[in-house]
């Protein structure tokens, strides 16, 4: 006989259960809420306000950290495009090395110094398991 | 020892709550990589890159793999890590062992510099040179490819542009094409196009940030459903003594706080085009000049669903097994959501079989 949990049993337990499980009605009543027309009227003009308080604190956070030489967000942007950029060039670097190995690998490959094509790329001849049982058969 | 050092050896001597709780829990150690376990770590090589894009070979499995290679495609808006989560919860993985040749395209974020980036380039220009890319060092002339979400409306879009007209000599590389949870009707997207219709001011938000901030990303699409942290915080805490689930709650939170900013040049023809118009429905989204007509796809196609996909919703995917012109064609619908159709146990049991089972024999 299976072991009764008596963790499962507490209330803590079942009130997360209970609110797991009534999780998609919930969502699903303010999802019909945004379907609304005036809820998306509504959210775009709070989404608005919002969008002119962040450029207004920005720009005031801003001249407040260059004050105090302190870094602010566009600085930190500066060095992200920075570093993005020898993200890339790296990312180049690393497949012009691929292609090289790969080009040096059929080279030896066809003067025949040891390395075979084969030996390092699989064959391409795969067939499904019931199409090989099938032939098999 | 100076009074600092002193103060230090008596905080770290503390009994540490967040510590004790995990090493009870069987979890030693606050190493938040250490919990996660190693996320997008199949091994690969990268063939190409161009600007933020990355092409990846990920190194076969196999001795032998299957003729035709597969291209994933993955989306704009999402780390691509998600199909390769962790050993033994990679689709990635699963691909490998099976037999596949298998290569994916990473986007990357995009910086301001690259805000101009538009449909066309994606499809027309960076797309396609992946695709040469991997026939190049596949050395075959067809190739399979899988588009997840974005990823998939992409490829369904260099499909349809690529086939050329019927009887043309002009053949299209594309030899198997499947999507997965790719919305093409914007009309079964209604939160989104509430909300993003004729008020909302994409261009205020492109002119004060360039692209898409991936915070807006993430919030648009928490807000699909609202409700969904809370019940993934509750069913964690009741799992709590649960290892795997404890870990596995981790890697997913890790990776949904992971968006990408969206370009800001593809954002507004998604919002004109796609959400406000309708157009690729309506049969005159025009992409470089040419009109994206889904009918010309005539490859096998498949289209696996997810049942409780709050992001793309059955009402905005279900068209497109519909109008794709193959003879050879499948729609799929499985248990889970959006995330959990591509990763995950639920994934892992239904969806990784039956998209080998369609694949294999398509690719020999």
């Amino acid at each position: 006989m299976e072991q009764l949990d008596w963790n499962k049993l507490s209330p803590a337990h079942l009130w997360r259960d209970w609110i797991a499980k009534s999780e998609a009605q919930w969502s699903e009543a303010v999802s019909q809420l945004l379907k609304n027309e005036h809820t998306g009227e509504a959210l775009n003009r709070q989404l608005s306000e919002i969008q002119l308080m962040h450029r207004q604190f920005s720009e005031l956070a801003q001249a407040s950290l260059a004050a105090a030489n302190l870094p602010s967000r566009s600085d930190f942007e500066a060095l992200d495009e920075r570093m993005g950029r020898l993200e890339d060039g790296l990312a180049q670097v690393a497949a012009g090395l691929s292609q090289l190995s790969q080009s040096l690998v059929t080279a030896r490959a066809a003067t025949g110094t040891g390395v075979t094509a084969s030996a390092l790329r699989p064959l391409r001849n795969r067939k499904p398991a019931s199409t090989a049982a099938k032939i098999r058969g | 020892m100076t009074s600092s050092t002193a103060r230090l050896a008596a905080l770290s001597s503390l009994p540490n709550p967040v510590q004790r709780t995990l090493e009870r829990m069987g979890l030693p150690g606050t190493d938040f990589a250490d919990l996660t376990g190693p996320l997008g770590a199949t091994p690969k090589d990268t063939l190409y890159a161009q600007g933020t894009l990355k092409l990846h070979h990920f190194r076969p499995q196999c001795e032998s793999v299957y003729r035709v290679p597969v291209l994933i495609v993955t989306s704009l808006v999402n780390q691509p890590y998600i199909l390769d989560l962790v050993p033994g919860q990679s689709m990635v993985e699963f691909l490998l062992r099976q037999g596949f040749d298998v290569y994916m395209i990473e986007w990357g974020r995009p910086r301001k510099a690259h805000q101009h980036l538009t449909l066309e380039d994606h499809v027309l220009n960076r797309l396609p040179a992946c695709v040469q890319q991997v026939l190049q060092h596949s050395g075959e002339r067809e190739l399979s490819i899988i588009g997840y979400c974005v990823g998939g409306l992409l490829s369904v879009l260099w499909a349809a542009l690529s086939a050329g007209a019927k009887g043309s000599k002009t053949r299209s590389p594309l030899t198997n094409l499947v999507c997965m949870a790719t919305p093409v009707n914007s009309d079964g997207l209604e939160s989104l196009k509430a909300w993003m219709g004729e008020d909302f001011d994409e261009e205020a938000l492109l002119a004060e940030h360039g692209n898409v901030p991936a915070e807006w990303v993430q919030n648009a699409l928490r807000a699909l459903r609202p409700f969904g942290k809370v019940a993934g915080a509750m069913n964690l805490l009741n799992n709590a003594d649960r290892q795997e689930v404890v870990r596995s709650n981790l890697r997913m939170g890790k990776w949904e706080s992971d968006n990408i900013p969206f370009p800001g040049g593809v954002f507004r023809q998604m919002v004109n085009d796609f959400l406000r118009g309708n157009r690729l429905m309506q049969g005159n989204w025009q992409i470089g000049g040419q009109t994206v007509d889904l009918g010309a796809i005539r490859v096998p196609f498949l289209h696996l669903l997810a049942q409780d996909d709050h992001i793309t919703p059955y009402a905005s995917s279900r068209d497109l097994v519909q109008r794709v012109g193959s003879t050879d064609r499948q729609e799929l619908i499985l248990k889970g959501g959006h995330v959990g159709l591509v990763a995950g146990r639920g994934a892992e049991m239904r969806m990784w079989p039956a998209l080998d089972a369609w694949l294999a024999p398509r690719s020999v």
